[in-house]
């Protein structure tokens, strides 16, 4: 290789590094994924009250802090147990704020390995995840790529963001958020669909998997959970959070309920901190109109349940709430 | 090891400084301990295949070289048939004939079944049998001498570009490549590079985008009909073509970049005007392959009395063999068989056809009647991939009669329409298409490295940026991988 070419080359390379840190930070400044989560991070850290209810999850997670007292909704988007873990951990051992209660989700969808094949958003949770362990969790070295993503290249293979941070500027102007509870969408209603049915059917099969109803990295990390909540003498509860009629239906299609929620309990039983889980999936069959598509409810249907979720509790502590 | 995985884009470096590193006498030590590192990252048990492959055939092809007669250098032939298609049999066709007998001898009330086995398909183990046993083939017929350094040999087996999904490569002209390296050239480096992020482009951005849309379909058969399934397929199409060619640009730019020169293996098959035509395009190194080692080889060559019927039971006989090569399942005989039968019929009427042409004077509008054959080829070739795609027989045939059924037509339009994957995917194939065809016509590469150091740097980079912006960077597996 002459000197000239040689030279030619690092100037290439050089240039590439130079638009790729560009890029990398452009997205993460633009992403609203990135925003909304960094956001939560500010209200946590500014969050002064005692910490009664902390509650983890994705978007399921519909718990409004302004209704239920004492709260911080710590819910993020396509969030799983491995990531809940991670967060959890960081909050408990690093930020000083343990929470009384930990509110786990504990929907079918949640147990899935499509769930927890999930890795997006890495830039933000490359603060929390030790991918080096999770790569060794789930005996698969490219994990560490993810890591990577996140460091360097957060805008690799996320278009998807970058399209939906341009319709969030474009639809949304204000971020309103209160203790991490963001108001669900509501530009549209589930009852109005014509076709629920389908609409159902596509998201059921988007997140489940026929062949695998509990992950075995899920698994690992659910106990890891647990195990950091017994040691930390911080109880859980597990909530199933309310689904559309149609999505249940679904659901059952493809994961068998009782196997799932029976291996579940064979684990939760083995922990103390283990308060109970509270089933709300069918309280709203008869109701499309709480919420926004067939398994998010919407800005009523998120009231009712916290409502219904903080009552729950008061009977619960006090010892009134049989299941 | 996959291509679009983080481990080979540190291995492929490292290799590549090594190789140049290194004095010429030893560089091929060190690919072969490269390429069986590459295999054995997937199970290194399976290594032992190669290697009992790479013995048996070298020492072969040793005795056939110093064999005088015929009779005995045929026998030796055979050994190396036999171990080499034993072996495929044994992993790759064992249960498949088992589990075809029993269904025969449960249908006759037998009380007997075969045994099945939990074997674990060796990676590309078609491929690299093949490559192989050509190389015996090619001794005997005596269009090469046997190679006498055992690890020349292993590494022409083993070569980890072309190791598990190809080009097919032959001894001619691999082995004296290998015998011969060439030096380091900035000429094949770049060019090498151009050719791996071409590959990439249309393995992550296209193949990978259109594999969500296609595997959402096919892995629910019983809930699609009409323009879904047939888009569906169509795509398939496409993201099968994209896989694998995107697969050989990767593996020709790697070797390329050491100075290897691997065979073409794809020449525009998305435009071909036949199915004579798609197949001298599509997997040429495979498709040669069976010409040059089956249907040559079948009798009415060797008697010399070409007769037509038995040209017409030969093509058949290739094309079934070449469908069950692709995967121990009735779908690719039945691929297979489909393909073999329509060439036939297509000779048969190829001149009525012509005839045809004449007499309605489409001969005078050579772009109509290009496009009639393009439409021709692709209607044949969609219809044969829904037995290629489909998990099994039953879901073929599901898929393809509710193909035929438009009676939620305007909503699937509408719901393929919000799907912005699919709507980008196409998009990207119109690049791809336009890309092709003035590469073809003006050669691409060339134009872009004909301008100014400016706007050619900001081609490649923004290139390169826009495959990592927009590609599905969740490592799908290449799906030639499997066969």
């Amino acid at each position: 290789m002459t000197n000239k070419t040689a030279k030619r080359f690092i100037l290439f390379a050089a240039l590439l590094v130079a638009v790729n840190f560009v890029l990398d930070q452009s997205f993460k400044a633009f992403s609203v994924h990135n925003i909304l989560n960094r956001k939560m991070d500010e209200q946590f850290a500014a969050y002064n009250d005692t910490l009664k209810y902390l509650a983890l999850g994705n978007s399921h997670n519909c718990i409004n802090t302004h209704i239920l007292e004492k709260s911080f909704n710590y819910g993020s988007p396509s969030e799983n147990y491995i990531q809940s873990y991670y967060k959890l951990k960081h909050i408990i051992e690093k930020s000083g704020k343990k929470p009384e209660y930990v509110i786990l989700q504990a929907d079918i969808s949640t147990y899935g390995p499509k769930i927890a094949d999930r890795y997006e958003y890495n830039s933000y949770w490359i603060d929390y995840i030790d991918y080096r362990e999770l790569a060794k969790v789930k005996s698969d070295r490219n994990i560490l790529t993810k890591w990577l993503e996140g460091r360097f290249f957060s805008y690799a293979g996320n278009y998807k963001d970058v399209q939906l941070s341009i319709l969030y500027r474009i639809k949304m102007k204000t971020l309103e958020m209160h203790n991490g509870y963001r108001p669900h969408r509501d530009y549209k209603n589930f009852a109005d669909e014509p076709n629920k049915r389908k609409l159902a059917w596509d998201k059921a099969n988007l997140f489940l998997s026929k062949d695998a109803y509990f992950d075995p990295s899920i698994k690992v990390y659910f106990e890891k959970i647990l195990q950091l909540c017994q040691a930390n003498d911080v109880k859980v509860i597990m909530v199933r959070y309310p689904m559309t009629r149609e999505f249940h239906e679904e659901e059952i299609k493809i994961v068998p309920e009782e196997k799932l929620f029976a291996e579940i309990e064979a684990i939760t039983s083995r922990y103390s901190v283990f308060m109970g889980m509270l089933n709300y999936h069918d309280i709203f069959f008869d109701h499309p109109e709480y919420f926004f598509d067939p398994d998010h409810l919407n800005v009523k249907g998120s009231d009712l349940f916290t409502m219904q979720f903080a009552k729950d509790m008061e009977k619960m502590e006090s010892g009134m709430l049989a299941e | 090891m996959l291509f679009n995985s983080l481990e080979f884009l540190l291995f492929l470096p490292l290799v590549v400084a090594l190789y140049f590193t290194l004095p010429v006498k030893w560089r091929w030590l060190l690919l072969l301990v490269a390429s069986y590192f590459f295999y054995m990252s997937w199970k290194a048990e399976y290594a032992i295949l190669i290697l009992f492959t790479t013995l048996v055939d070298y020492s072969v092809a040793i005795k056939i070289g110093n064999e005088l007669s015929k009779r005995k250098k045929k026998n030796w032939l055979l050994l190396s048939i036999l171990v080499n298609l034993g072996m495929l049999a044994g992993f790759k066709y064992l249960n498949f004939f088992s589990e075809s007998a029993n269904a025969l001898l449960q249908a006759s009330n037998s009380g007997y079944a075969f045994p099945l086995y939990q074997i674990l398909l060796p990676v590309g183990i078609s491929f690299f049998i093949f490559q192989s046993l050509s190389y015996t083939i090619d001794v005997y017929r005596g269009i090469r001498k046997p190679e006498k350094h055992f690890g020349k040999f292993a590494l022409y087996v083993s070569f980890f570009p072309q190791l598990v999904a190809g080009p097919i490569e032959r001894s001619t002209s691999l082995l004296p490549q290998i015998n011969n390296p060439r030096a380091f050239s900035e000429q094949n480096l770049i060019c090498g590079l151009k050719l791996m992020l071409w590959g990439f482009f249309k393995k992550l951005v296209i193949a990978d985008r259109l594999g969500m849309f296609v595997g959402l379909i096919y892995e629910n058969p019983a809930e699609y009909n009409g323009i879904p399934v047939i888009l569906a397929t169509l795509l398939f199409a496409i993201q099968l073509y994209c896989d694998f060619s995107g697969y050989t640009d990767i593996a020709r730019g790697s070797a390329r970049i050491l100075g290897y020169e691997l065979m073409i293996n794809f020449n525009r098959p998305l435009i071909a005007t036949s199915l004579r035509d798609f197949w001298n395009r599509w997997h040429i190194s495979l498709t040669t392959w069976f010409r040059d080692y089956l249907l040559y080889s079948l009798p009415y060559i060797k008697d010399k009395k070409i007769v037509q019927a038995k040209i017409y039971r030969n093509l058949v006989i290739t094309f079934l063999l070449m469908g069950l090569w692709h995967g121990a399942a009735w779908t690719f005989v039945l691929f297979g068989l489909f393909h073999g039968i329509m060439l036939v019929i297509e000779t048969i009427t190829e001149k009525p056809v012509a005839g045809f042409y004449q007499r309605m004077g489409i001969n005078k509008f050579p772009v109509l009647k290009k496009t009639i054959g393009i439409i021709y080829m692709i209607s044949l070739v969609v219809f044969s991939l829904f037995l290629f795609r489909a998990n099994n027989l039953s879901d073929s045939m599901l898929l393809l009669s509710n193909a035929f059924d438009f009676s939620n037509t305007a909503e699937a339009m509408k719901a393929i329409l919000k799907n912005l994957e699919v709507v980008f995917g196409i998009m990207m194939i119109v690049i791809l298409l336009w890309a092709e065809h003035f590469h073809a016509k003006h050669n691409l590469v060339r134009t872009i490295a004909s301008k100014p150091m400016i706007i050619r740097w900001t081609a490649y980079i923004g290139f390169i940026f826009f495959v990592l912006l927009f590609g599905v960077l969740h490592q799908e597996k290449f799906i030639y991988f499997q066969f």
